[in-house]
């Protein structure tokens, strides 16, 4: 089916895929799949609140051209606000900067919506090990299962178009 | 409903012998464990227990013709998956010296219905995953095992996200 296509595609499930397959999860993966490794906290949050900014523009771009894509978009921009909020209060209580994430431009492709939100769901996910603090590990987490079920519902989404042409 | 899935992955989690520690953090009442090589071992023991049954529940499903013939290619997919995650984490457990639990010789997973009622089930376990990963998450040490629990996450919430969509709940 093609959302689990896509999903296979992407270089990270090819890693743990070939993680299970071969023993070792940080040995044998190729270095064009390897994972980012953050090197701060500050750096992970900036990151994620890029990738969250592209999601959100181009989702915004899409709704605006089609009506039935609204109520997404709306649920969508809710769940980030909520995020942003979390991410502002750890970057309090961390002692880290306030970063400001420039509006990428409008595109209404759903494959690169698609690909913005993998990027969301990687930051997330690869991220967690470089925040070094259990508390932010758990509100990440939490965003890291919204981005991710986001992500699952654009995969439905492209899946349905392609049913439908 | 939250309690109802919460008492379920507590009760086969308790089931297979996950320590106490670990079971009052799946229920969302435990205090933060010390974080190291011991609490890595218990989080690796409570998520292989998730993933044995959640793989039983798959194989029960596929051997004897229970999802929607149209959703068979899917839960061998999820399947797939739930193999995977078995193996990484045992690759994990034992690069360190652990012994992961083995899986069940037998899995009680009540009375069997065919078609969306099958697809429930499967939704069931993939909902405590979900909550069990997210509950547990926050407390493994070791950088390695943390980036795979969380791409393992990703996956748990993308078959929730599909199941519920089949069954007509809300994904967004």
């Amino acid at each position: 089916m093609p959302s689990a296509l896509a999903l296979a595609s992407t270089g990270r499930r090819r890693f743990l895929r070939g993680a299970a397959a071969a023993p070792l999860v940080c040995l044998g993966r190729p270095a064009a799949v390897r994972a980012t490794e953050y090197a701060s906290a500050s750096e992970v949050l900036d990151t994620i609140d890029r990738r969250e900014v592209e999601v959100a523009g181009r989702l915004a771009a899409i709704a605006r051209a089609i009506a039935g894509a609204q109520a997404f978009a709306d649920s969508v921009a809710s769940d980030q606000a909520g995020h942003r909020a979390d991410r502002d209060k750890l970057r309090h209580r961390l002692k880290l900067p306030a970063s400001s994430v420039p509006a990428p431009p409008p595109d209404l492709s759903l494959a690169a919506l698609r690909e913005a939100q993998q990027e969301l769901v990687h930051a997330h996910a690869e991220g967690l090990p470089a925040l070094g603090d259990a508390g932010a590990v758990a509100v990440l987490a939490r965003h890291l299962v919204d981005a991710s079920r986001q992500l699952t519902v654009i995969d439905l989404w492209i899946e349905a178009e392609e049913l439908r042409a | 409903m939250r309690d109802g899935r919460r008492r379920f992955v507590v009760r086969i989690a308790r089931a297979a012998g996950v320590v106490p520690a670990v079971l009052s953090l799946i229920e969302g009442r435990g205090e933060a464990l010390p974080r190291g090589q011991e609490t890595d071992f218990a989080i690796l023991d409570a998520a292989l227990v998730i993933e044995h049954h959640a793989i039983a529940v798959y194989d029960t499903g596929l051997q004897r013709g229970l999802f929607p013939p149209g959703l068979r290619d899917r839960a061998v997919e999820f399947r797939g998956d739930h193999v995977g995650h078995r193996d990484t984490q045992i690759a994990i457990s034992r690069e360190r010296g652990g012994r992961p639990p083995e899986a069940r010789a037998h899995y009680d997973l009540g009375p069997l219905e065919p078609g969306d009622g099958f697809v429930r089930q499967a939704l069931q376990i993939e909902v405590a995953a979900q909550e069990a990963y997210t509950a547990l998450i926050s407390h493994i040490d070791t950088r390695d095992y943390l980036l795979s629990a969380a791409f393992i996450l990703v996956d748990e919430v993308r078959h929730m996200t599909v199941w519920r969509r089949v069954l007509g709940f809300r994904i967004y």
